[in-house]
Parts: structure tokens; C-alpha cells; sequence
């Protein structure tokens, strides 16, 4: 078998067994690897409670992983959401997924929970438990120092051990499976770290086409202005985006109240450039390398995380904002969904935190302590807890990032329609909507929009599956990557196939959600969006969505999608159907 | 949608890429809409229920090209492979179904090479072309095989000369019928230096139209500029050059904002020229003519094999310029500057042609006019040399 591996490493904490697995074949063809895998294996646990001890953690890479594809060095972690309670997968970077596949695996399936902290240490063929007791309350970076030696890291911090909702799994680089709270799943099961490293490699089908595609690639990330571009990710990272969403109108200011922040200019990506000289520090093997850093080596915070820590909460210090992620990152917690939160309970409380009050607030709510219980539950938890759940900026408890869903309706209509909440990652539209890639849309227009969010949230179930970085689409397509695949595994996929098992993937996602409860009613934005309007000005008026037209665009979906106007499965067979 | 099937339609018509009266686009809302002639919108509907995207345009181009290529290729090829940068680098190859390849349900094989490519040629009955979000995409790939088949062939024609029965005639009644004389004439332009914003912006667009209107590109293919202090006013990515109204960045020099990160990607070059010159705007495009003749080097036992990124040379074609380079981030935007200055026109080696005007667009739009005219006039000066 040339790209996968065909094998599962199994993982029962309770017992303290571990073994490999072989994967039937039709799984890989059908469902490619990382989220496409992870979901299929999901299939016989997606009901149980999140914090279940036999709820899998999976960890799984994809057929391009280990090759020089570039941005395919990545894996996703699948489970079930302790926040929303929605099926739940994250796609990370950094040198473990590369490991992991080098170590001869295509995933990695935990499930149990351990009677004392451990670490799992898989090396090469071998796997065992390490004893991790004195690792337990350690943060991100002091765990990723002790376990220095064992080849990459996938640690939890304070926030999963104390089951933060919204906790996240850490890889040893500083990249983060981050926003859905699996690193409290992680914690529940008291995994402290996974460790991983190997020797294998994984050789092309067909070397020559792979290189023909691999050039394909690496030219349309030269063409691509918010790749190579002087003013791309490339060179600012991702907070080149502070300045143009403040032009768009369409920055989220104090939870959601505005769409403005006058003082966003101290967190943009020249700011950050300019204050903190910052250097490429971006995910292994990838190109594009838009993650920063500083000369000595602080990871430098995301778009997300400078406008949410900034606008979101009315602080305009972009030392604060940065301390903020490196606190964040070090206690192993969602930089997005810490932010909302925090404003959320700023707007109920009648004042959003100072600068100086967040890292103190930070570590309550990885500790679980004093204002930090509630804080730790997320927004939704939180704002109802309060008595104004209408106060909580978030689409099935998942917070809303940085795209006020005022100032581009396939942004509102996706934010809806993701099966883990409200993310801007599934769809997309922001690409299409803001940065004209591949095409421009009216971003203040329904029109079409619930097509587009469809073939676009099937495309990039499969990017998400193979797995590579979102970011390559602003250049690239999936016919450089279905030849990538093709030339990597020796089997024929097509932009079209492609797509075909990403809808299947979707479908799964959804199926699974609606066994669980979910229906239209939980494909809502909050009430604030259809009744305040965003902040209007220099030509730009931002107006409330129009709910009858946003209602018509979701039936739309559902009717494109084969759902029932309930937003659920008419055809009870369905997942049977699959493979 | 429907607005937009119909814009799009107008579009073919009036650039005179596709004939009238066969034109179909089609596009899926949760309905499937389509529109044009009835035997192509029923092609054209049965190819998209097959595919996972939006819309489709299947027409018949308004030159025979793509048609001669797939006649002129050799049995067993099943693709075209233009070397312009544009199909380089966005379509890769263009697949295409001989008219005996299409069987009992033509629909089926068409989406199948559609699910790999953006736009095929069938025999016979046309481009067809998908888009995977808009509309306008569909037209873009359209327009993008269009412009390809037209380069491939004029480029195979000076290597190969006519080779089908009718070619020859067909040729001929594209020089005199379908091509137009290219000119300036008539066109009003503001004189310079332009340096009231709103001036600014109305005279890019303005501009715009012109090059599209006048015939010298097609819509998507180009960009424009204006220097004014430290902005640079730049058309959008992905913008059409007839519609920019609302589609051009103000950048300023020293990248102290980066909301032109939606600028166009020869930002970069634009720049470049803006530094080391004396332009104060900068006109781009990609005139047919001019990518032919640009790919066409007498060098023999040159070593460099990828001529369209890597050579190292200045050749002058008509006192243009003409260097290597890739599109964005590639070698373009290095190597177009250090040549432009003095004759202030250069050419890019299967891509297009820059020009300048030191004080408005007059200049730079009659410099591109001449390089195309030029391109024009030795290009059938060379064909006929080849008898």
C-alpha cells in the first residue's frame, strides 16, 4: 500500500493494553485519513458521553502525510465536543503527526481511563505507558521539557487536567488542537502526553507525478497574493487580516456591540512585525510558514486571538494580547473561546476586563477557581448560569472567531451550518467573501450562498481528511491535490471524488449530530445578529440579517444537503449505507 | 442567479469569444436555472447534475481553434497542452473529447473530465467550462480555455502551418473578419499627474474598460495601477479589468497596512517599477498576440528547459523587452523592472505585456496598443514566411 500505512494503533487506558490493528482498506479509500477517519471510526461510540471513558480519542494523519506535499504534515483529533456536544475533530501541525506516520501509523484510537496520569510513549514499533504523576499540574511547556527525548509531544496543560470545556491538546511546537475542549477529553482519561517518533518513510506511487504536482502547487502559492503576496500571510502571518476586517467593517468590538475597533492598528500584522521583530516559526515542512514568533522563540498570537483579546474586550495593548496567548498556550486552553467567553461575561457584568485583569482571569478559569468555575464552562454555560444566554456570541456553544457574520452572509450561513459549531473553518466563505479567492462573492448578498457553503464544506471535509492546511486553497485547488493523492497512493482521485467523500464525511458528522438532538434549532445565530446593527461608516452600511431571507437560504441547504426542513436525515439507512 | 446568467451571456457576445445563438449557461441553486441555446442548455444541465459545483458554460467558441488543435493532435492524445503562463500555471492541460468519442450519453464523459479540470473541449460542439462557486467562475474558465486554444494554435500554426482541410480559409476569415484594428483613437484619457483619490480611482476604471472594450485582453486577464505620494492604487485579484469599479487597493509604499492583501498579485512588480522608474501608472494585460511572439526563441542548444520561468535573457522583440518570470512571488516582478524604465514596455515570456506612462494612462495604453500591434503585424509576417 503506497500513503497509508493500513494501521491503527489501539490504546485501552483501563486495562493498560495496547495494540496494532490492521484498517480495512475501503475505510482509507473512503474516507481518505484525519477527520474523514477519525468520524468513520466514530461510528460505534459517537452517543456516549464526551467524558465517557470508552469515548475514543483518536489521532489520526492522512496519505500525504510523510511526503513532501506541501502543508500535508498534519494530523486531526477527533472525539465529541465537551463544549458543544457536537462530533468534534481539530486539525494541528508540527513534527508529530509527521512521527506518528513514521512510526508506521495512520491513527492512533484511545480509549479508558487510566487509574493514575500517564504518558503514552510510542516508539518506532513499540508503545508504552510512562508513569506521568509528576508531570500532572505541569504547564504546556515545563511538560514538553520533561518529556524532551521521546520525539514529539501532544500534551494537555492545567485546563484539560481540570476539564476545562474548552481545553485544548498541545502539540511540543506550539501548535494546538485547539477550540472544542478535547484536551479536557484527554484529561478526563488522564493522559497526560502522548509521545511519538519513528523511522519510516513513505515513498510515492509515482515519484515524477508527484513532483509535477508538487511544482503545480508551489507556483500557485507564488501566484497567490494572501499566500506569497508582499502584504500575504507569509510574511504578517495571519494577523494581516486585523487591518482589512477593520476596513470591511466587520471586526467583532466589545461581543459583538460593534463592529469597529478604533485602536486595532496596535495588534496588526506591521505592529506585530514592527514591535515584536517577528520571525517565520510557521508548521513542519510547510511553505508558508504564517505562524510568528519572536527572536527567542515566544509564539506570537494568531488573528483569532489579537481581535478577540483585543476588540472583542475593548483592550488595546498588544503586550497584553500577547501575554494573553502565551498564557493560553501555556495552560493548554482556546485562545477564541477564552476571549468570548471572557467578553461575554464583560457585557453581563457591565464591564469587559482590563488588560491588566486577564492573566489572572486566565488561570482562574484553567484552575476552576473563583470567577474561573464559570469562566472554565465557556460562554453558553456561562451566559445562562447568568440568566442572558442571549449574551453568549456562540452557534452550538461554539464561540464565534473574528467574522462578524453582519459583514458576509456565507460566514453567517456557515457559521450555522458546521457540525461542530460556530467555526469559520469549515466553509470558509471568508476566502471567497473577503480575500476573492478563488473567486469574489458579494459578501452582503444570500444569492447562491447555500450552494456555495455546501461544496465548500464537502471540499474541505476533504482537505481536512488528507489532511492539509486551509490556508493552500487560497492558491491551490484540489486538482493539484487529487494529483498529489493520485501520485502518492496509486489510486485515481479526482476534484470530483474528492468531494464525493467529503459530502460523505459531512453526512456522517450530521447524522451523527442529529442521533444525538441536534436539529434547525441549533443552526441559529444568536438573536443579536438579526436585530443590532453592525457599526456603519465610510460607506459601509452593516445592517442586521435579514432572518426570513436567512431562513429561506438555510432551507435552501437542507433541501441541497437531501435533509428534511428539520435539518435532520429523511432516510433513516443512511450512515447503514455507507461504507 | 438568473441576473447573472444572463450578465455572463452578454459577456461571451461582446467579447466575441463564444457565437450567438450557441451559448448555454447553467447553474444550481437548490433548482438548476440555465438558459441559451436548447440543445447546449440540455448538455449543460445533464454534465452539472453530475457535479459537485455550480455552474457551467458550455458554448461554441467564435474562432475554430480548440477545434483544430483536437484535429491536428495526434491519435491517442487526449489533452491540449498550451505553454502560456496563464494555463501553466491555473489550468494545467486542457482535456478534450474527439466528436467520436462521445457515445449514447455524451453528458456522463464530459462531467468525468470535468471533475478533474475546469474546462474541456468537445469536438464539435465547444468549450465547456464549470464553476465551482459563481457563475462568473464558469465564465472565467471559459474565458481562460478560450484565450489558451487561441495562443496554442496561433503558436502551433508558426511551427506547423496549416495541416486540415479548410484550416487555411477558416484562418483567413479570422484575420480579416474576426480580428479588429487595434487602437487608441478616439479614446480620452486625463493627462497627469493624477493625484486626487476619487480622479484616481475613476480614471483606473475608466482605463479598465477601455483595454477590454478596444479588444486588447480579455476581462480577467491583467491588472492596472496608479502611483500617487506613497499609495499605490491597484487593481483587486481576481478582478475583471471592465468592472472595477469598487476593485482597486490603496496600498501605501512602506506596508504599514495590509489591506491590500487583496491587491493583485503583481503587487509585487508594480511596486518594483514604481521604485526604480519614473511611472506614474502601470497598465497590464495579456494581448494574444503578444504571449505568441514572447514564446518565440531562436536560441539554439540553449540549456534552460523551463524558458518561461528560468532564462536568464533580455531578448527584443520591436524594441520591447522581453524577460522571464513567474507570476506573484516568482521571478517577475525582479525581472520585468530593471527593463521597462527606458522603452517603458516589456514583455513577459508567455504571459503579457507591462507598460507605463510617466504621467497618465495615454501613454501606456498606446505603448500596449503598439506592442500588440506590433506582435500583430510579425506574427503573420512570420507565418507567411513559412508559406
Amino acid at each position: 500500500m503506497h500513503g497509508w500505512t493500513g494501521t491503527i494503533l489501539k490504546v485501552d487506558l483501563t486495562s493498560g493494553r495496547i495494540w496494532r490493528e490492521e484498517i480495512p482498506e475501503e475505510f482509507l479509500h473512503a474516507y481518505l485519513g484525519g477527520r474523514g477517519l477519525g468520524v468513520r471510526l466514530m461510528r460505534d461510540y459517537f452517543r456516549l458521553d464526551p467524558f465517557d471513558p470508552e469515548m475514543p480519542l483518536i489521532f489520526a494523519v492522512g496519505p500525504l502525510c510523510g511526503t513532501p506535499a506541501p502543508t500535508a504534515a498534519r494530523l486531526a483529533v477527533v472525539s465529541r465536543s465537551p463544549l458543544t456536544g457536537t462530533i468534534y475533530d481539530c486539525s494541528a501541525g508540527g513534527r508529530f503527526a509527521w512521527r506518528l506516520k513514521a512510526a508506521g501509523l495512520d491513527a492512533l484510537f484511545i480509549t479508558g481511563q487510566s487509574p493514575t496520569p500517564v504518558a503514552l510513549a510510542i516508539d518506532g514499533d513499540s508503545a508504552e505507558f510512562l508513569p506521568a504523576d509528576t508531570l500532572w499540574g505541569m504547564e504546556v511547556k515545563e511538560s514538553v521539557h520533561a518529556l524532551a527525548g521521546h520525539g514529539s509531544v501532544a500534551t494537555i496543560g492545567p485546563a484539560g487536567e481540570n476539564g476545562v470545556l474548552f481545553a485544548n491538546i498541545m502539540m511540543g511546537e506550539g501548535n494546538s488542537v485547539g477550540r472544542g475542549g478535547l484536551g479536557a477529553v484527554m484529561g478526563a482519561k488522564r493522559l497526560k502526553a502522548v509521545t511519538v517518533d519513528g523511522a519510516g518513510s513513505v515513498s510515492p506511487a509515482d515519484a515524477e507525478r508527484f513532483e509535477h504536482a508538487r511544482r503545480d502547487v508551489m507556483r500557485l502559492f507564488r501566484a497567490s497574493p494572501v499566500i506569497f503576496g508582499e502584504l500575504g500571510i507569509a510574511q504578517f502571518g495571519t494577523p494581516a487580516l486585523v487591518d482589512l476586517m477593520r476596513q470591511r467593517r466587520m471586526a467583532p468590538t466589545e461581543n459583538f456591540r460593534k463592529t469597529v475597533f478604533p485602536a486595532s492598528g496596535n495588534y496588526s500584522g506591521p505592529a506585530i512585525l514592527r514591535d515584536y521583530q517577528a520571525k517565520n516559526d510557521g508548521c513542519f515542512g510547510c511553505p508558508i510558514q504564517c505562524k510568528k514568533s519572536t527572536p527567542q522563540g515566544e509564539h506570537l498570537p494568531e488573528y483569532e486571538t489579537v481581535s478577540h483579546f483585543g476588540a472583542l474586550n475593548g483592550i488595546s495593548s498588544l503586550a497584553a494580547i500577547v501575554k494573553a496567548n502565551t498564557l493560553c498556550n501555556d495552560l493548554g486552553m482556546d485562545t477564541i473561546t477564552a476571549a468570548a467567553t471572557l467578553s461575554a461575561w464583560g457585557e453581563i457584568r457591565g464591564r469587559f476586563p482590563s488588560a491588566e485583569e486577564v492573566p489572572a482571569l486566565l488561570r482562574a478559569a484553567a484552575g476552576r477557581c473563583g470567577a474561573g468555575e464559570l469562566l472554565s464552562l465557556g460562554s453558553r454555560r456561562l451566559t445562562e448560569q447568568l440568566g442572558r444566554p442571549d449574551l453568549s456570541m456562540s452557534v452550538k456553544g461554539l464561540e464565534l472567531p473574528a467574522y462578524d457574520p453582519r459583514g458576509a452572509y456565507g460566514m453567517a450561513l456557515a457559521y450555522c451550518t458546521s457540525n461542530r459549531g460556530g467555526c469559520h473553518l469549515r466553509a470558509y466563505p471568508i476566502s471567497h467573501e473577503i480575500l476573492r479567492k478563488p473567486v469574489p462573492t458579494d459578501r452582503f448578498s444570500f444569492s447562491g450562498k447555500a450552494r456555495i457553503i455546501k461544496i465548500a464544506e464537502d471540499t474541505n471535509a476533504a482537505v481536512d481528511s488528507l489532511v492539509a492546511c486551509k490556508f493552500s486553497f487560497f492558491g491551490a485547488t484540489l486538482e493539484e491535490y487529487a494529483e498529489l493523492l493520485s501520485a502518492t497512493t496509486g489510486t485515481e482521485f479526482t476534484p470530483q471524488t474528492l468531494k464525493e467523500i467529503g459530502e460523505r464525511i459531512y453526512l456522517t458528522e450530521r447524522w451523527y449530530n442529529c442521533e444525538n438532538g441536534f436539529t434547525t434549532a441549533d443552526d441559529r445565530l444568536p438573536e443579536r445578529f438579526y436585530a443590532e446593527p453592525g457599526s456603519s461608516g465610510e460607506g459601509i452600511e452593516v445592517f442586521p440579517i435579514d432572518r426570513a431571507r436567512f431562513e429561506e437560504e438555510l432551507q435552501k441547504y437542507y433541501r441541497i444537503r437531501g435533509l428534511t426542513p428539520e435539518g435532520t436525515f429523511s432516510d433513516p439507512t443512511y450512515l447503514e449505507r455507507q461504507p | 442567479m438568473r441576473d447573472q446568467i444572463v450578465k455572463y451571456a452578454g459577456k461571451l457576445l461582446a467579447d466575441r469569444s463564444a457565437l450567438e445563438g450557441r451559448i448555454a449557461i447553467a447553474a444550481k441553486d437548490d433548482v438548476l436555472l440555465a438558459d441559451g441555446d436548447p440543445a447546449l442548455v440540455r448538455l449543460a444541465g445533464s454534465v452539472l447534475d453530475r457535479l459537485n459545483c455550480l455552474s457551467l458554460v458550455a458554448a461554441s467558441p467564435a474562432v475554430p481553434f480548440a477545434d483544430f488543435l483536437v484535429a491536428r493532435a495526434p491519435a491517442g492524445d487526449c489533452a491540449i497542452v498550451p505553454r502560456d503562463t496563464e494555463t501553466r500555471t491555473f489550468l494545467h492541460d486542457i482535456p478534450f473529447l474527439r466528436a467520436n468519442d462521445l457515445e449514447a450519453d455524451p453528458a456522463a464523459r464530459i462531467a468525468q473530465l470535468l471533475g478533474s479540470r475546469k474546462g474541456v473541449v468537445v469536438e464539435g460542439v465547444g468549450i465547456i467550462a464549470s464553476g465551482a462557486l459563481t457563475v462568473e467562475q464558469a465564465y472565467i474558465n471559459y474565458s481562460s480555455v478560450f484565450h489558451a486554444t487561441f495562443v496554442k494554435y496561433l503558436e502551433d500554426l508558426l511551427v506547423e502551418g496549416f495541416r486540415l482541410p479548410g484550416e487555411k480559409e477558416a484562418f483567413a476569415a479570422f484575420r480579416t473578419g474576426w480580428l479588429r484594428p487595434l487602437t487608441a483613437e478616439g479614446l480620452v484619457f486625463r493627462l497627469g499627474p493624477l493625484v486626487d483619490p476619487d480622479e484616481i480611482l475613476d480614471e483606473v476604471t475608466t482605463v479598465g474598460r477601455y483595454t477590454v472594450e478596444r479588444g486588447l485582453v480579455d476581462s480577467f486577464f491583467g491588472n492596472i495601477s496608479c502611483r500617487c505620494g506613497d499609495m499605490i492604487y491597484i487593481s483587486q485579484t481576481a478582478a475583471s479589468l471592465d468592472e472595477l469599479s469598487g476593485c482597486i487597493d490603496p496600498v501605501p509604499f512602506g506596508n504599514t497596512s495590509t489591506t491590500g492583501i487583496t491587491a493583485s498579485s503583481e503587487l509585487a512588480a508594480h511596486r518594483r517599477i514604481f521604485e526604480t522608474s519614473d511611472a506614474a501608472v502601470i497598465l497590464h494585460g495579456h494581448p494574444k498576440f503578444a504571449v505568441v511572439m514572447s514564446m518565440l526563441c531562436e536560441e539554439e542548444g540553449c540549456p534552460v528547459t523551463d524558458c518561461w520561468k528560468d532564462c536568464p535573457k533580455v531578448r527584443i522583440m520591436g524594441g520591447t523587452p522581453v524577460v522571464a518570470g513567474e507570476i506573484g512571488a516568482g521571478g517577475l516582478a525582479k525581472r520585468v523592472p530593471p527593463v521597462i524604465a527606458g522603452p517603458g514596455r516589456a514583455m513577459v515570456y508567455g504571459h503579457g505585456v507591462f507598460t507605463i506612462g510617466r504621467t497618465g494612462f495615454a501613454e501606456a495604453f498606446s505603448a500596449l496598443v503598439e506592442v500588440e500591434n506590433w506582435c500583430r503585424t510579425e506574427y503573420f509576417r512570420r507565418l507567411a514566411l513559412r508559406g
